[in-house]
């Protein structure tokens, strides 16, 4: 009986990796009505792809897009995923085309297939809105720049601070280097045109003092030799968008003139914790999913390596070993990209999560189970034994009621641990509070409230648990 | 014809040979005594009779059957064994009546009815009938290890296994664990005692079985043993322990 409960949920997680992918496949590939293509793309690059107050995906990238589609008739799905995350998703054929603000480089042109350029950017210089004694790259001297590390800026700084005379602080992101000059800390900061351009317009609190330099260009990219009606499509569509100034309405919107103002704290908040509760209710849900698979791995390798059988034994040792050896987000990395690029299958990113999150938190789950098994006396097996109970029998109504009191807060813990570790998921592009923070950001720049807001949501639901965690405990422990 | 009957038995732990050839014999209804220092292979000796320990080599015939055949119900040859440890090793999660009544139901021995009858009387019969409904937790040594045999004769077992029943007991409680004992013995109960209580070995054994290194050094009636021992060993173990 219990054989085939084992096998049961082995082939129903077998399903869910396997099975929801192909399905998803024959669903997309429907020869009538055209291929509907996916596009991956940056989640928080904005002016070029970004979310606004909606949720809707908008930007320069964004709406170029949707007027070539239009005018070249052809179908796609925006599969935001983070830049890097959407780069590695082409190179594993996951996404048909990635758009995201992409720098036509040699390196790139090795894997991929550009489209024309049409986006010249370059490198601009900011400074606090009332600073009035830094004019140029002169004023600069004895002084700090912040940059962000692997932009265009970055080089540009670079190759320029020794003839200037200042020193460069790097950041990895751009609303903390905007920070840091707002701060005073920083005298200057140096960003790629569009994304400074769009900050300075979203009242950031900087103004523009250069103009920009001559830098690389960026464009649509597809696999090298594949999808190449795409992006013959998307060439011809770019054509006619320069040709009747579509394209550059679309440029001035985001990059030209002062756009509204700046958003108050409360109209922030207001606009920004329904996403966040959203993200939230996402994170809790996939913490409950991945810890219910995570759970009946546990049941199955922790019974393996309390039992008797020394193959069994082994093989629990190995998942264990296996799943708590490789870092979270390799784990990720190596599901989501991996595993469909080897065998050739597209996965969803929802079941690439849970698989991830599941693994990891099942090789803890089993340790927990073992641990709690064995932290039982011996002495209550051999006295179930001796009255004439068979092992199974002993196991189930003495040994496993005694050791669930023990494992109840290290659940509890673990439970913690795998909702924090959720966050960790946003590289692959999982939209849950963390990601739904990011995205906020890159709208609004207002990062010290939304990563305020992201932590204290975080702190309440932890806390919660922790007690909860906490008076079991006492109730175990007082019998 | 033997109730127990033990033959070459041997036992290792690894490379540490803890018992070395032990024949043997229990007959129906004999109370056998086992003592010896400690290390000695008494302990495991006792554990070998309802295999709680795989023997390396020999063999162990309960009524009539080789408990090592592969075709024996060890399970079937268990219910018959009473078994009584040193640290009582009750149910924590359960009350002293679910104690007792656990195995008889759970094998289908006995209708819930049929079990807390038999839990009743048996608590009665060590004179804890107050502490039914008590958890183990809130019970002294002595009535755990009352509790303990109980349980164990609520299977209604042909044989009773003792692996030093008082050792873990304050010395205040060991009169009260020795009494239901000896009441037991009385009645005519098969019994394998492991025990350090000499006084209690004297009175109540029909026979005495003194071990060391692995090996039952010397073995007779009580007043034998006790009285004139004929091993060396023996001799010097007595000494000690009853000197002390």
């Amino acid at each position: 009986m219990k054989t085939i409960r084992v096998l049961l949920f082995t082939l129903s997680l077998l399903l869910l990796v396997t099975g929801i992918p192909l399905g998803l496949e024959s669903a997309e590939a429907e020869p009538a009505t055209g291929k509907v293509y996916q596009i991956g793309t940056d989640i928080t690059f904005a002016p070029f792809e970004f979310q606004d107050v909606d949720g809707k995906y908008v930007g320069i990238d964004m709406e170029m897009l949707e007027a070539i589609a239009k005018d070249q008739n052809f179908k796609y799905e925006i599969k935001p995923l983070g830049f890097n995350a959407a780069v590695q998703a082409l190179e594993s054929h996951q996404v048909d085309g990635v758009i995201a603000g992409m720098s036509i480089t040699e390196e790139r042109k090795q894997k991929f297939d550009f489209s024309e350029p049409y986006f010249d950017s370059g490198v601009l210089m900011a400074v606090k809105e009332d600073n009035t004694d830094i004019k140029g790259y002169e004023d600069l001297k004895g002084k700090k720049v912040a940059v962000k590390t692997g932009t265009e800026g970055y080089s540009f700084a670079e190759s320029i601070s020794s003839k200037y005379g200042f020193t460069i602080v790097p950041f990895d992101d751009s609303s903390q280097m905007y920070e840091d000059v707002k701060a005073g800390n920083s005298a200057a900061c140096f960003d790629d045109y569009p994304v400074l351009a769009y900050g300075v317009k979203q009242k950031n609190g900087l103004k523009r003092v250069t103009e920009p330099t001559k830098g690389a260009s960026y464009g649509f990219a597809v696999s090298k030799g594949q999808n190449q009606e795409l992006l013959e499509k998307f060439n011809a569509g770019l054509a006619n968008l320069n040709a009747n100034g579509e394209y550059d309405r679309i440029k001035d919107k985001y990059i030209s003139d002062e756009g509204p103002g700046s958003l108050s704290r409360s109209e922030l908040m207001k606009q920004s914790i329904p996403p966040l509760l959203k993200g939230l209710g996402k994170t809790l849900i996939y913490t409950i999913v991945s810890l219910f698979f995570a759970f009946i791995l546990g049941l199955i390798f922790g019974f393996m390596k309390v039992g008797r059988n020394k193959w069994l034994r082994g093989a629990a040792t190995v998942f264990v070993d296996l799943f708590r050896g490789i870092p979270l987000i390799v784990l990720a990395f190596f599901i989501y990209f991996g595993i469909p690029q080897a065998l050739g299958f597209k996965m969803p990113l929802f079941v690439a999560a849970v698989l991830t999150l599941s693994l990891n938190a099942g090789a803890y789950v089993t340790e927990i189970i073992r641990g709690g098994i064995e932290s039982i006396d011996r002495g209550q097996m051999e006295a179930a034994r001796s009255l004439g109970l068979p092992y199974r029998k002993s196991m189930m109504k003495i040994i496993i009621p005694q050791a669930i009191r023990i494992m109840i807060p290290s659940f509890i813990n673990q439970l913690v641990i795998t909702l924090k570790d959720t966050s960790i998921l946003s590289a692959i592009g999982l939209v849950e509070l963390t990601q739904s923070g990011k995205i906020i950001i890159a709208r609004t720049f207002a990062s010290f409230d939304i990563w305020l807001m992201v932590a204290v949501m975080y702190l309440i639901v932890i806390t919660i648990l922790t007690k909860i965690s906490s008076r079991l405990e006492r109730k175990v422990r007082h019998g | 014809m033997g109730k127990i009957r033990v033959e070459g038995l041997k036992k290792s732990f690894g490379t540490n040979q803890v018992l070395k050839g032990i024949d043997m014999e229990v007959k129906e209804g004999e109370v056998v005594c086992v003592i010896g220092p400690s290390g000695s292979g008494k302990s495991t000796f006792l554990r070998c009779m309802n295999r709680l320990e795989d023997m390396t080599a020999g063999q162990v015939i309960v009524d009539d059957q080789d408990i090592n055949d592969p075709k024996t119900d060890i399970n079937k040859v268990r219910e018959n064994i009473g078994m009584v440890f040193q640290h009582f090793n009750l149910f924590p999660h359960f009350n002293v009546l679910k104690n007792i009544m656990f195995a008889p139901m759970e094998l289908g021995k006995q209708t819930e009815e049929q079990a807390r009858e038999t839990a009743l009387r048996l608590l009665e019969q060590v004179g804890l009938s107050d502490k039914a409904e008590a958890f183990p937790s809130h019970l002294s040594g002595g009535q755990k290890q009352r509790v303990a045999i109980a349980r164990a004769l609520a299977m209604n077992p042909d044989i009773m296994l003792f692996d030093e029943p008082t050792s873990a007991l304050d010395p205040e409680m060991v009169g009260e664990v020795l009494g239901v004992m000896n009441d037991l013995a009385r009645e005519g109960m098969t019994m394998v005692i492991v025990t350090h209580e000499m006084g209690f070995a004297r009175e109540v054994a029909d026979r005495v079985i003194f071990m060391d290194g692995g090996y039952i050094v010397e073995e007779g009636k009580p007043e034998d043993v006790f009285g004139q021992p004929k091993h060396e060993r023996t001799i010097s173990f007595l000494e000690k322990v009853l000197k002390a």
